[in-house]
C-alpha cells in the first residue's frame, strides 16, 4: 500500500514539475522542423504521452510490476533501466551490508566491555568518544578517514575500481564501508550499553550471580539477549539511513552504486530510472521492517505465539 | 573492583528502595543539572550566530577575492595572515568559513523552524484529536519517513530551482515527519493528564486548550528536539553541498568542503578542507551536545510528574 | 541423581577455601555482630547493624521483620551478594571458615554449590527469554562439571522433587508458560540443584496465591529434611514462620530484638514487638470483619536512627529509658531466647500499661504517642 502511494507520487511529481518531453528527445523537443517534428509524434505515440496522467501512472506501473522498468531515457542508446540496477544495486547492497557487519563488529564487544564498567573512567572517556564521532556528518568523515587511512597511511585506496579483480574491490570497499559504519557503530553502542546496563540491575540476574555464574557469562548468556530489542529496531532503520549514506559515500569514492545512479537520473531527469531506483530503495525499506519483526520473534519467545 | 558490583550498586538502589530509605532512583543519565558543559555549547552557538550575522562588518578579508602573495603559488598554509590559510585560488579560508556560516546555519535554522511550525502542530493536532486525523497524519508521516531522505532531497531540488529559500524548504519538508512523530507523542502523553481534563471540563474549547495548557509543556521537550534537528539539518545541507546540489549562489560549508576534497588537495593542502570541518564539526557538536543535556535534564520532570 | 547433602558436601566447602575439616556437629553458620552499612548521599545507611546468630546443620531459622527491618540485606550479607558500595563488618563463619568478605571470584565457589538463594518474585528472577532446563543445568554444569546428558536427567529429576508435573516438557518451556506457584517451584529446583548446604528463602510466597504459599513452605520444609539442609527462611509474617522453622530471630530497624526457638517465641514472646507482630496475624476465630490491626507509624530512619531502643516511637508500652537507653540483647528464662527490652512481656510495668490501655478501650497494641 505504502509502495503505491511512494510511486504515484513520485510519477506524479516527475511527470507534473519536470517535462518528459525534453526528457526523451532533448533539444529535439522544442525544435520545429519537420524531422524533429516527426520524432516528436513518435515519441508521444511511443510513451503515450497523450494520454493523461492517471493512464500513464497505470500503464507505467503495470510494467513496473512485470519487471519491465523502462528505458533510460537519458542514455545513449535508452538501454533499459533494467540493466542498470542489476548491475548497480549489488554494489549498494554490499556497501551497506559490509558497513552493517563492520559496525556490529564494533559496537558490540564496545558495548559489553563499556557497560561491564559502567561509570568507570574509561567508560566515560569512551562515551564521550562515541559522542564525538556521532557528531561528524558523513561527508565529513569521509574526508577525514580519506585523509588520514589513504593519503597518510596508504592503506586503502582512494578510489573504487569497478573493473578490477574481486579481492581488491573488496579491499577497495573497506575505506567506504568503515566511513558509513563508524557512526552507526557509536549509535548502536550508546543505545546497547543503556540497555546492557538496565537489563543487568534486573532481578534474574542477581539470580545468576546467585547461582555462582561468571561476570562473563552473565554478560554474554544473560544480559546480552533481553538487552537487544531496541538495538534490533534501531539496527534495522539505521540500514536504511545507511542507503541514504551510501549516496554521498559513492559520490567521494567514486563506487557506481545505486547512489550515484540516482543523482545523476536525477540531475539529467532521467525519470524512470529514478522511479525505479525509488521505488526499490522502499521496497527494501518495507523487506527491512518485516525481517525486524522477524527477527524480534526469534530472539523474545513471547512474541511467537 | 571493576567488575559486576560496580553496578550491581544500581542494584543497591533497590536493596535501599526495599528499605524504604530512598525513593528508587534511575541512576542511568536522567537528573542530571545542565551543567557547564550545556552552558559551553550554548556560547559556542551564540557566538558563531553572532558572527555570521556580523559577518559584514567585521573587519574579514574579502571571501572572493584572491590575495596573491607575489612569488608564491596559492594555497597558502595557514598562518597570521590567512588564520585557516587560502584554497586554491587564494581566497582567505577564515574569512570564507565565516561567511559560510552564514548560509550553512540560516538553512538549519529555517528549515528546522519550518519543521517544527508544520511538523509540531500536525503532530500536536494528530495527538490531540486522535481519529480520523490521528490516522491520516499519521499515514503521511510514514510515508515521508520511507523515503531515503537524501534522495527525496534531491529529488525536489532537482526538480525546483536551488535559491536558497527552496533548499531550506526541502530540508524543512524532510523534517517535518520525523518532528511530527515526536511533538504527536509528546502531546498525546500529555492529553491525557489531569490538567487537560481540568481544563476540559471548566468548558474550555479546544484551540484554548491546545494553545494555553498542552503548547508550553510540548515545547519544552521539543525545544531538545531542535537544537538537534538544527544539528541535522545543517548537516543535511553539507551533505548537498557536497554532492553539488545546494544552493547555487554564495558559500556554504558543504560546498568549501567539497572544494577541499579532491585528492591532491588533501595531500598538499588539507587546511583547505579542513577548517570547514572543524567549525562545521564544532557546531554540531555544540548543538547535538546541548540538544542531548536539554533532552536527559527534561525527562526527569516528565517522570517526576 | 541428586546429590545428597552430607559430609561430603562438607568437604566440598573445604576444598574450594582450603579449611581444615569441621565437625558436622559444630554450628554451619555463625554470625558475629555482623554489620552492613551503605554510603548513599543522604549519609551512612545502617541496613544491618550488629546482629548475632548461629545455624546448626539441618536446622531453619526464621528471620522476621517488617519492611525496613533489614531482614533481606542480612540475608544477602550473609551470603556476600552485595553492591560493592556496601560496608560490612563483624564476622561470619561458614563451615568454621570466615567469609565475610571474601571477594566474588571466591565466593563464586560457594554461590550456587554450598549457598544458594530462592528470591521474592519468581516472575523476574527467572531469566524469560531462557529456557527453564537451561536455567536449572547451568549451575550443575558449572558446580558439578555435569555433562549435557546427566545434566538433563538431573534437572527432570529436581522439577520432579518440587512437585512439578511433566517433568521433561517443562524442561524446554519458558517462564511465562508457568504458573507463579510453578516458578517458583522452578526456582526452588534451580537452588537445590548442587545440594547446598545451605538455602536462604526470601520472601519466597509473598508473591504468591495464598494457597499455594502452604504448599511451597512445606515443600521448602520437606527438602530440608531430605537433604538435611539448613534453612534462613525471611519474610514478614509471623505465621510463615509458625510451623516450619526450628528458630526464629526477629529484626527491627537493623538490630536484632528478639531470638528463641519459634515454639518458645510463640509461647513466651518477650519483646512488645513481636507481641504486636503477633497481634497483626488475621486469625480465623476473629468474628467477620474485625479490623485488621497493624502498627502504625513507620520503619525508623537507617540514617539516623532514634536514640534508645529504635522501636520505642511506635511501642504503646514505652517509657522514659526506653527513648534514651538502647537495651542490651538479654537472656530469657531458656538459655537460647534473647531478647532486648527494658520493659518486656510480662514485667510489672508492662502489665500495668496493659491494664491502662484497657481502662482506656484502645488495643493493646502499640499506639503511637502514648508514652
Amino acid at each position: 500500500m505504502l509502495l503505491l502511494v511512494i510511486s504515484m507520487l513520485t510519477f506524479g511529481a516527475m511527470n507534473v514539475l519536470g517535462d518528459p518531453l525534453f526528457n526523451i528527445l532533448g533539444v529535439t523537443a522544442s525544435a520545429t522542423d519537420e524531422d524533429s517534428l516527426q520524432k516528436i509524434e513518435a515519441a508521444k505515440e511511443e510513451y503515450n504521452l497523450d494520454d493523461p496522467l492517471p493512464v500513464r501512472y497505470a500503464i507505467w506501473l503495470g510494467g513496473f510490476v512485470q519487471g519491465d522498468f523502462g528505458v533510460q531515457f537519458s542514455e545513449d542508446g535508452q538501454p533499459p533501466v533494467r540493466n542498470l540496477i542489476v548491475e548497480r544495486l549489488p554494489r549498494t547492497l554490499s556497501l551497506v551490508i559490509l558497513a552493517q557487519l563492520m559496525a556490529l563488529a564494533i559496537s558490540l564487544p564496545w558495548a559489553l566491555w563499556s557497560a561491564s564498567r559502567a561509570d568507570s573512567k574509561a567508560d566515560k572517556v569512551s562515551t564521550v568518544g562515541a559522542f564525538l564521532t556521532i557528531s561528524i556528518p558523513n561527508f565529513a568523515l569521509a574526508v577525514i578517514l580519506s585523509y588520514i587511512l589513504s593519503i597518510k597511511l596508504g592503506w586503502f585506496p582512494l578510489v573504487y575500481e569497478a573493473d578490477a579483480p574481486f579481492p581488491s574491490r573488496l579491499h577497495a570497499m573497506i575505506l567506504p564501508a568503515f566511513t558509513l559504519a563508524l557512526p552507526a557503530a557509536a549509535v548502536y553502542q550508546r543505545l546497547l550499553r543503556t540497555d546492557l546496563i538496565t537489563t543487568l540491575q534486573e532481578d534474574f540476574i542477581l539470580t545468576a550471580r546467585a547461582k555462582g555464574v561468571s561476570r562473563r557469562s552473565i554478560l554474554f548468556k544473560h544480559a546480552l539477549r533481553p538487552s537487544l530489542f531496541s538495538f534490533v529496531t534501531v539496527f534495522g532503520i539505521t540500514t536504511g539511513a545507511l542507503i541514504g549514506g551510501a549516496l554521498v559515500v559513492e559520490s567521494i569514492f567514486l563506487i557506481p552504486g545505486l547512489g550515484r545512479a540516482i543523482v545523476e537520473a536525477v540531475l539529467r531527469e532521467d525519470f524512470p530510472v529514478v522511479l525505479a531506483i525509488v521505488m526499490i530503495v522502499a521496497a527494501i525499506f518495507v523487506l527491512l521492517n518485516l525481517v525486524i519483526d522477524l527477527i524480534y520473534s526469534l530472539i523474545d519467545p513471547r512474541v511467537r505465539r | 573492583m571493576t567488575d559486576l558490583s560496580t553496578h550491581m550498586e544500581h542494584g543497591q538502589a533497590n536493596l535501599l528502595a526495599d528499605l524504604g530509605q530512598m525513593p528508587a532512583q534511575d541512576v542511568t543519565q536522567k537528573g542530571r543539572r545542565l551543567g557547564i558543559g550545556f552552558w559551553l555549547a550554548i556560547a559556542f552557538m551564540v557566538v558563531i550566530v553572532l558572527v555570521a550575522v556580523l559577518a559584514p562588518w567585521l573587519p574579514l578579508k574579502d571571501p572572493e577575492k584572491s590575495y596573491v602573495i607575489a612569488g608564491e603559488r596559492p594555497p597558502y598554509s595557514p598562518s597570521w595572515q590567512f588564520w585557516f590559510g587560502t584554497d586554491q585560488l587564494s581566497r582567505d579560508m577564515f574569512s570564507r568559513t565565516i561567511w559560510g556560516a552564514r548560509i550553512s546555519l540560516t538553512v538549519g535554522f529555517s528549515a528546522i523552524a519550518f519543521g517544527m511550525l508544520v511538523g509540531g502542530s500536525c503532530g500536536m493536532i494528530a495527538g490531540y484529536f486522535r481519529g480520523r486525523f490521528n490516522a491520516i497524519i499519521s499515514f503521511v508521516f510514514v510515508v515521508l519517513l520511507s523515503f531515503p531522505a537524501l534522495v527525496l532531497a534531491i529529488l525536489i531540488t532537482s526538480l525546483l530551482d536551488r535559491s536558497l529559500f527552496t533548499i531550506s524548504f526541502t530540508i524543512g519538508i524532510l523534517s517535518v515527519a520525523p518532528v511530527g512523530m515526536v511533538s504527536r507523542a509528546t502531546t498525546i502523553s500529555f492529553a491525557d493528564r489531569e490538567f487537560v481534563l481540568a481544563a476540559r471540563s471548566l468548558g474550555a474549547r479546544h484551540p484554548r486548550i491546545i494553545l494555553r495548557e498542552l503548547l508550553p509543556n510540548v515545547v519544552i521537550p521539543m525545544s531538545a528536539l531542535a537544537l538537534l534537528g538544527v544539528a541535522v539539518a545543517i548537516v543535511a545541507e553539507g551533505g548537498l553541498a557536497f554532492l553539488g546540489l545546494s544552493v547555487q549562489q554564495g558559500i556554504t560549508w558543504g560546498k568549501l568542503i567539497q572544494n577541499g576534497a579532491g585528492r591532491s588537495d588533501l595531500e598538499d593542502a588539507p587546511w583547505i578542507a579542513f577548517s570547514p570541518i572543524l567549525v562545521l564539526f564544532l557546531t554540531v557538536l555544540s548543538l547535538n551536545f546541548a540538544g542531548d543535556r536539554l533532552r536527559s535534564h527534561f525527562d526527569v520532570k516528565e517522570t517526576a510528574l | 541423581m541428586t546429590p545428597s547433602a552430607d559430609s561430603a558436601a562438607f568437604g566440598r566447602v573445604n576444598e574450594h577455601l582450603g579449611v581444615s575439616r569441621t565437625h558436622p556437629d559444630e554450628p554451619l553458620l555463625v554470625l558475629d555482630d555482623l554489620k552492613t552499612h551503605f554510603r548513599t548521599d543522604r549519609g551512612l545507611v545502617r541496613a544491618v547493624d550488629g546482629v548475632s546468630l548461629s545455624l546448626r546443620r539441618g536446622e531453619s531459622l526464621g528471620v522476621v521483620g517488617e519492611s525496613g527491618s533489614g531482614k533481606t540485606v542480612l540475608s544477602r550479607s550473609i551470603m556476600g551478594l552485595l553492591p560493592s558500595t556496601a560496608v560490612t563488618s563483624g564476622s561470619v563463619k561458614f563451615a568454621g571458615q570466615e567469609i565475610l568478605g571474601l571477594p566474588d571470584k571466591q565466593m563464586r565457589h560457594l554461590w550456587g554449590a554450598e549457598m544458594s538463594m530462592v528470591f521474592q518474585n519468581p516472575l523476574n528472577s527467572l531469566n524469560p527469554l531462557m529456557k527453564i532446563g537451561k536455567q536449572i543445568t547451568e549451575p550443575l554444569k558449572l558446580h558439578l562439571d555435569m555433562d549435557r546428558k546427566n545434566a538433563r536427567a538431573t534437572a527432570a529429576q529436581l522439577l520432579r522433587d518440587v512437585r512439578i508435573p511433566e517433568a521433561e516438557r517443562r524442561l524446554d518451556q519458558y517462564p511465562h508458560e508457568l504458573s507463579g506457584g510453578m516458578r517458583q517451584r522452578v526456582m526452588i529446583a534451580i537452588a537445590l540443584a548442587c545440594g547446598p548446604t545451605i538455602l536462604f528463602a526470601d520472601e519466597p510466597t509473598t508473591a504468591l496465591d495464598v494457597t499455594v504459599q502452604a504448599q511451597i513452605l512445606e515443600l521448602i520444609s520437606e527438602q530440608r529434611r531430605d537433604r538435611n539442609m539448613s534453612v534462613i527462611l525471611v519474610t514478614h509474617d509471623l505465621g510463615v514462620v509458625a510451623g516450619h522453622t526450628d528458630q526464629t530471630a526477629v529484626m527491627y530497624g537493623g538490630k536484632l530484638v528478639e531470638r528463641a526457638p519459634t515454639k518458645t517465641l510463640f509461647a513466651n514472646m518477650k519483646m512488645p514487638y513481636t507481641k504486636a507482630l503477633m497481634q497483626s496475624i488475621p486469625k480465623l476465630s476473629d468474628p467477620s470483619h474485625t479490623r485488621l490491626s497493624s502498627i502504625p507509624g513507620r520503619p525508623p530512619d537507617l540514617v539516623h536512627p532514634p536514640a534508645g531502643c529504635r522501636f520505642a516511637p511506635r511501642c504503646a508500652y514505652a517509657r522514659d529509658k526506653c527513648h534514651v537507653e538502647e537495651p542490651p540483647l538479654v537472656q530469657a528464662d531458656q538459655p537460647d531466647h534473647v531478647y532486648a527490652c527494658w520493659f518486656p512481656v510480662g514485667s510489672p510495668e508492662f502489665q500495668e500499661r496493659d491494664a491502662d490501655l484497657a481502662r482506656v478501650g484502645g488495643i493493646p497494641v502499640g499506639i503511637e504517642g502514648a508514652s
